[in-house]
């Protein structure tokens, strides 16, 4: 009787493994099917808006990467499929501003400009990009520009900066050093606007500019986010 | 019995399931070296004790290889061996499926030893990465014991952890585990010290295992006899700073023929203290119960060793700090082979770290824990300039500490880093 009961119940307990295998096996197949086809998870109206973008950005010879990009990143992050295809319609739209502006950049300073543009940049701050040196690239110019602003520093104390830095000659390790400078600071307490006027100040090439210091009782980090 | 040819389909069949090509698989090894005492007479008194482990890594799979052996008398023992498969499904509204398969060898003296195979599944349920219950199963069939038969083993537990790294009195982690184990034993009247347990009219040949251990007397009326036994365990995991305390007590329930009274109840304890992210100082000791799935008597132990965590640091990191950061200390980034760079984190007291970017289609990369509070995942990155966030204990996405950071489209920060066409100038 013991015996019996013993097969029985290790009879079960395998049962109980081997379905249990099999749905983690199903599970990860299940997972591998969504990755194979990631748009999946989009009704068919906002399946088609985001394929039509990703479509007309490879025509116009945009970086449409960066529209798949940012669809991807909605559905990891669960967002709503009208949001998705709004966000993917912005980043859209601020590649082609970017390349109407700055004209034929390569596709990682498209992108850097149009991430430039989604902090706030007008497009007609980034005009003086336009004409640049041979060899010169304003991809970390447009990095650290997004970075300023979205630490908190206001868009037209951040923009000024930038373009003077640029128009300046400012090299790739002058805009590093500024941002390194300036988050630094932030992260210490001290008021974007202010650590950036502070900073830009040490900065070789930059035109002048005057000292500030924060007022009593602000050293807590302004930063919005 | 088909147990055994079950688990090991099940292992293949699970063996079969192909990787995303996204995903990277990671290796990893430590090693641990000391000095180890143990009071059953089998083991050599002291030894010194070196155990190397090697571990390949995937996001939902993992496979470890671990052995240990003891150096004692100008002569080198083999202890133990264990080949281990772990497949973990994704978590779904906070439940994942987990499936372990090991195959692994146990030499308790010079002359003994015992193999297993083992396959167990087990369902969690998590809150929030700070707590979390799970049920699970499994069979297990050992070779060269007094076991007549697969085991079936069942177990449950519930896990809770208070603080964060942060915390003044840094985190805690409170186990509790309740298992249950089931297997036809062969029987020695030696088993119980006294003559009252009868084997009827049903004798069998005693396995040599039985053999070894007992009387030629003893072993002649031996037969098979259903045992039945459950540990009930509860252990502590407090860390702060650069000091790890663990602590386990348990009882073990059962009649006196299965439960000898040396393995009622147990009482274990190690201390680590990290020198730095690599190099640890371990020291414990206490009572272990006896194993008779493995043929392993109870036993008192004491240790003190160093454990060497995986290779060392490239010497060209630059770390970047983040005082204010919330639990991430620092984030570095370094090229490796062609076109495939190293993530580094910083971050303690934390169970799990994830990244994910443009690079990985927005799907998160789980790290592999390399040191005490050190991450690390090798991941394909063109040159160029890509979007990352990184997340612990399934909280919130984050840019990670040290990287220019820019707003996205859903109400969150991204972090950028630039991959130089020369895969020398990443930052």
């Amino acid at each position: 009787m013991n015996r019996l009961r013993r097969t029985l119940v290790c009879r079960h307990a395998l049962s109980v493994s081997v379905g249990a295998c099999a749905l983690l096996l199903f599970g990860v197949r299940l997972a591998r099917a969504q990755d194979a086809d990631p748009f999946a998870r989009l009704d068919a109206g906002s399946r088609f808006a985001v394929e039509l973008m990703i479509d007309s950005a490879n025509t116009l010879q945009l970086p449409s990467d960066l529209l798949r990009s940012t669809a991807l990143q909605g559905l990891a992050v669960h967002a709503d499929a009208k949001r998705i295809v709004r966000a993917v319609r912005t980043t859209f739209t601020n590649l082609k501003t970017a390349r109407a502006v700055l004209g034929p950049v390569n596709s990682e300073e498209l992108k850097a400009g149009a991430a430039v543009l989604y902090a706030g940049v007008k497009p007609t701050q980034l005009v003086p990009f336009r004409v640049r040196q041979k060899d010169r690239n304003d991809l970390q110019a447009f990095i650290v520009w997004a970075d300023l602003i979205t630490r908190g520093v206001p868009s037209e104390e951040a923009s000024s900066a930038i373009i003077k830095l640029w128009q300046h000659g400012a090299d790739d390790a002058t805009f590093y050093g500024l941002w390194n400078s300036v988050q630094s600071d932030i992260i210490k307490g001290l008021n974007p606007g202010a650590a950036l006027q502070n900073r830009i100040r040490e900065t070789p090439g930059a035109p002048a500019a005057t000292k500030v210091t924060p007022p009593e009782g602000q050293q807590e980090n302004q930063s919005s986010r | 019995m088909n147990g055994p040819k079950v688990a090991i389909l099940t292992i293949a069949a699970a063996l079969l399931v192909p990787v995303s090509q996204v995903l990277v698989a990671q290796i990893a090894s430590n090693i641990e070296a000391g000095q180890y005492s143990v009071s059953d007479g089998l083991l050599p008194i002291n030894a010194f004790r070196i155990a190397p482990t090697l571990q390949f890594a995937m996001p939902h799979a993992t496979f470890k290889a671990r052995g240990s052996a003891f150096v004692s008398e100008q002569s080198v023992q083999l202890a133990d061996g264990i080949v281990t498969g772990t497949f973990t499904s994704p978590t779904v509204y906070g439940v994942r499926a987990e499936m372990i398969g090991n195959a692994s060898r146990a030499i308790d003296d010079r002359s003994l030893g015992t193999d297993q195979v083992d396959v167990q599944t087990r369902v969690h349920v998590l809150f929030h990465q700070h707590g979390g219950v799970w049920l699970g199963g499994g069979v297990a069939r050992p070779w060269r014991v007094a076991v007549a038969s697969s085991a079936d083993v069942t177990d449950a537990g519930a896990w809770a952890k208070i603080g964060d790294a942060l915390a003044k009195f840094g985190t805690a982690t409170m186990t509790a585990t309740f298992t249950n184990f089931s297997f036809t034993k062969v029987a020695s009247v030696n088993d119980t010290g006294s003559a009252s347990l009868s084997c009827g009219a049903s004798p069998i040949a005693a396995p040599t295992a039985m053999r070894a251990l007992f009387s030629e007397a003893a072993v002649t009326g031996a037969c098979e006899r259903q045992s039945r036994f459950s540990d009930l365990e509860g252990s502590v995991h407090w860390e702060v700073g650069a000091i790890e305390l663990a602590a386990s007590s348990g009882y073990r329930f059962g009649d006196s023929y299965d439960v000898t009274p040396d393995s009622k109840r147990w009482t274990a304890g190690t201390a680590t203290v990290w020198l730095n992210d690599r190099i640890a100082i371990i020291g414990g000791g206490g009572r272990q119960p006896a194993l008779p799935l493995r043929g392993v008597p109870a036993r008192s132990f004491g240790m003190a060793g160093l454990e060497l965590a995986y290779w060392p640091l490239s010497r060209s990191a630059v770390p970047v700090s983040l005082p204010h950061a919330a639990l991430v200390k620092t984030f570095e980034m370094h090229p490796t082979l062609a076109g495939m760079q190293k993530l580094i984190i910083h971050v303690g007291g934390v169970e799990t770290v994830d990244v994910m970017g443009d690079f990985s289609d927005w799907s998160p990369l789980t790290l592999i824990r390399r040191g005490r509070d050190l991450w690390e995942l090798s991941v394909p990155l063109s040159a160029g300039t890509h979007q990352i966030n990184v997340r612990v204990d399934g909280g919130p996405w984050m840019a990670p500490p040290g990287t220019p950071t820019m707003h996205d489209s859903y109400g969150g920060d991204v972090g950028l880093i630039v991959v130089a066409a020369t895969d020398k100038g990443a930052r």
